[in-house]
């Protein structure tokens, strides 16, 4: 047996922006919620439950941010959900019937027959439609470090102009995870790894230990890491920050050299949706008839040029397990490498969007079966670990300053702050200080002022998503991501009067308290 | 203004009732021509939206293409909420709310914001409200604004320095390059006199100034002036220090870093270098 000379942590950042529709079915974005379940979230946990049933002692941390979980726990958004699942069903059974002349695409037809109804007879009645219950289960029995997230996704290199602004989103995000997990959280995944050193006394006031950075948010911390991103540094406020390693990144990140560019995985962008004749897909499409993914892909990448061939369920696993094995050599050689330089065991932190795995990267969750798999029964010279873990174990850790940093395009605020999005700035920061003033000047509110009080900082941290922001540039889906800032705004600046002015307009506030229902215990005072 | 004028004013730009928005703006003074290309957008989406009173809330949202065709396409002007209310309610369905909303162009307050959008580039944005604009008036005179131009002084606190940039008053935010990173910085705005001619007892007049924010760093530091290494056992919260040459490995850091040179080396060598090192900005984020 090797000597274990080094750790590997993998996080998984999960997150979607709050996307809840009462008022209407034809916000296509809801369905975004559904394919993630479908696609990753029911993918992770039915693999977590195959590695512990197959006694495979794993490690893995995920964030999961707090408008993710007010969702998943939204009974509406859940029975939405199902009656997607049986659209889909629907749908596939009728695949079966249409493709019964090919023998490939029957097979595949099938094969979501079988995958779409399995999900459906898990989610109702196996977890009974609590996924959340699922994940802190998972945590329980100690082999997921579930950590939380700034309460909408706000981006604090911007929103820190009104420190207390990022002082809600921090504390809502702990009372958050409190709620569904019954503890409090170790580490926090900041919104899009945007670090300001501002922010840490805040994380410390509500018991965070650590954190995730970018890769420079280490390499360029003051003085310099002198373990590099290989070991955790602890900011003189106490709150120890652990960087993204760059060469495992990249082997899963690069979309040349990635592997989910893997010939012989699921092509995304191939879906009836767009392909199969318009009436007949009519119905399983967007409302008022736009052609969208459905979740039906008959495709595997094939190669870089338009020609698709039809997707192998099997070759796709033969490379998910090739892969993983390539994943693990690197490893191997990397902390062999490492381990000759450092002192103590080198932890090699691969952080990902937690969606990546399943939604984009079909394969994803196989992969990561494989890989813990392995881990666990070839003779390799490192083990899986949370960061927590690791703190408790090597205790003794540099004191460095992070570098201000994010994991956005060339690793500053470029994509929150730039000519598409700017304008929304002001709106965020005038809105965050008259949050305080509200707070300040109605300290003890009762009744019908303390919920409105409430709902207006629920107006703002929903306006503060960072997820409009990255919309707008990025450039799809841009009217919906400006209309949420507009009606977040909009909804808060009307309350913000009406409750100055004493003139609370009693049907308003129980109409947006219905459509923006995120954070039902929340309490105003955080914004004294 | 009284203050709650001003209020409702602002009120009315938010909510979407504001039919004497156009006549009000025209009596506000320089702000006016303060709107970005952004808000005049977002002014002109609201003078064309409607909504049928009698249709569901115009909050369809599909794809994005289909959106903005449809919104282009209705011309009716809205009707407010009353006559919503009041419309045809005979089946006993609860209407929901009819809301439209637009950003204010601005929010009549004298502000100077800075923001770092890179280590090198900073964001400002300004507003000056409408009493401060007639208190520099009734102090210098009804040409105050056509005499003078506004100037942004940027102060590096941390090397001590200041400069100054010229900007416009078509413009209520700038993109500012600057030479130094971990520095901070924080922005005055005032005016200065458009030429030698114009007589103010005072070649500059300050307007009010930002908060401070520190530009990020964008290099590996290698402190070599430190002697020292601090480290902090976070159980106990013991702090030892120990001197830079007992340590032997601090010889290997270099070859820590080399491995991260060399990355950025390979990674350069490939066309899609953000792609690797921006993961929130491409291949996972298909939902959004």
């Amino acid at each position: 047996m090797q000597q274990k000379k080094g750790y590997v942590s993998f996080v998984l950042h999960a997150h979607l922006p709050f996307i809840h529709h009462p008022e209407s079915d034809d916000y296509l974005e809801e369905s975004w919620l559904y394919e993630a379940i479908s696609e990753t979230y029911i993918p992770l946990l039915t693999n977590f439950q195959k590695l512990v049933d197959e006694g495979v002692d794993f490690r893995i941390t995920m964030s999961m941010t707090p408008p993710l979980l007010s969702m998943l726990d939204n009974k509406l958004l859940q029975r939405k959900y199902i009656k997607y699942l049986k659209r889909l069903i629907e749908l596939s059974k009728k695949e079966v019937i249409r493709t019964a002349g090919d023998e490939r695409l029957n097979k595949l037809s099938h094969y979501y027959l079988d995958r779409y109804s399995n999900d459906l007879h898990l989610f109702k009645d196996v977890y009974n439609c609590d996924l959340i219950s699922q994940f802190k289960h998972f945590q329980d029995i100690g082999v997921l470090e579930i950590i939380t997230c700034g309460a909408t996704h706000g981006y604090f290199p911007i929103l820190y102009v009104n420190e207390k602004t990022v002082k809600a989103q921090i504390a809502v995000g702990v009372q958050t995870y409190e709620k569904y997990f019954g503890r409090k959280p170790r580490g926090i995944w900041l919104p899009e790894c945007g670090y300001v050193p501002e922010s840490d006394k805040y994380l410390k006031e509500f018991g965070i230990d650590y954190i995730i950075t970018e890769s420079h948010g280490i390499l360029y911390a003051d003085p310099t890491p002198i373990y590099g991103t290989f070991s955790p540094i602890v900011s003189p406020e106490g709150i120890i920050a652990f960087g993204r390693d760059m060469e495992s990144s990249r082997q899963v990140w690069s979309s040349i050299n990635g592997y989910p560019g893997d010939f012989n995985y699921r092509e995304f962008y191939r879906d009836i949706g767009y392909e199969a004749d318009y009436d007949y897909i009519k119905p399983y499409i967007a409302h008022n008839g736009v052609r969208v993914h459905t979740g039906i892909k008959y495709h595997r990448i094939t190669g870089k040029t338009e020609f698709k061939d039809y997707y192998n369920p099997q070759w796709a696993m033969d490379s998910a397990e090739k892969q993983s094995g390539h994943f693990l050599d690197c490893r191997t050689e990397q902390i062999n490498n490492l381990s000759q330089y450092m002192d103590k065991p080198p932890i090699i932190l691969c952080p990902y969007d937690a969606e990546l795995y399943g939604h984009w990267w079909y394969e994803g969750p196989y992969w990561l079966y494989i890989l813990f798999k392995k881990i666990y029964y070839d003779d390799c010279n490192f083990k899986l670990i949370t960061p927590s873990e690791y703190i408790d174990k090597y205790p003794e850790i540099q004191v460095c300053s992070p570098c201000r940093s994010s994991w956005g395009a060339n690793g500053y605020s470029e994509v929150w702050l730039n000519e598409t999005n700017d304008y929304a700035h002001k709106h965020l920061h005038v809105a965050g200080d008259r949050m305080c003033e509200l707070a300040y000047l109605y300290p003890n509110a009762k009744g019908l002022k303390k919920k409105a009080l409430n709902q207006c900082a629920r107006e703002l941290l929903l306006a503060q998503s960072s997820d409009w922001l990255f919309i707008i540039t990025n450039g799809t889906m841009v009217d919906y991501a400006k209309k949420r800032i507009k009606d977040h705004i909009g909804r808060f600046t009307k309350l913000y009067y009406q409750i100055k002015n004493d003139d609370i307009d009693e049907d308003f506030l129980k109409d947006i308290s219905k459509k923006d229902c995120v954070f039902p215990d929340i309490d105003y005072s955080i914004y004294e | 203004m009284p203050r709650k004028a001003k209020e409702n004013e602002e009120l009315k730009r938010v909510v979407k009732d504001t039919t004497e928005l156009k006549t009000k703006k025209s009596n506000t003074k320089k702000s006016t021509n303060r709107t970005t290309k952004n808000q005049e957008l977002d002014v002109k989406l609201a003078d064309t939206k409607t909504s049928n009173s009698r249709k569901k809330p115009v909050t369809k949202s599909v794809t994005e293409k289909k959106s903005s065709t449809s919104r282009k396409n209705t011309t009716k002007k809205d009707t407010s909420k009353k006559s919503k209310k009041s419309s045809t309610v005979k089946k006993q369905v609860k209407p929901t709310l009819v809301e439209y909303y637009d950003l204010p162009e601005r929010y009549n307050q004298t502000v100077v914001k800075v923001l770092a959008q890179t280590p090198k580039t900073l964001f400002i944005y300004w507003e000056i409200s409408d009493s401060d604009i007639e208190k520099y008036i009734t102090q210098y005179g009804e040409n105050f604004f056509e005499t003078t131009k506004p100037v942004l002084i940027i102060h590096n606190d941390t090397l001590n320095y200041s400069f100054e940039v010229e900007i416009n008053d078509f413009a209520n935010s700038w993109y500012l390059h600057i030479n130094d990173t971990k520095s901070n910085y924080r922005i005055e705005l005032g005016r200065r006199p458009v030429n030698n001619n114009v007589d103010l007892k005072s070649d500059y007049i300050y307007i009010t100034s930002s908060n401070k924010i520190e530009s990020p760093n964008d290099h590996i530091l290698f402190n070599n002036s430190e002697k020292m290494v601090y480290f902090r056992n976070v159980k106990t919260n013991h702090e030892i220090q120990k001197p830079l040459y007992t340590l032997s490995f601090m010889k290997n850091i270099g070859k820590i870093y080399d491995i991260y040179d060399l990355y950025s080396e390979l990674y350069k060598n490939e066309d899609s270098l953000e792609n690797l090192s921006n993961p929130s900005s491409n291949m996972s984020s298909q939902f959004k």
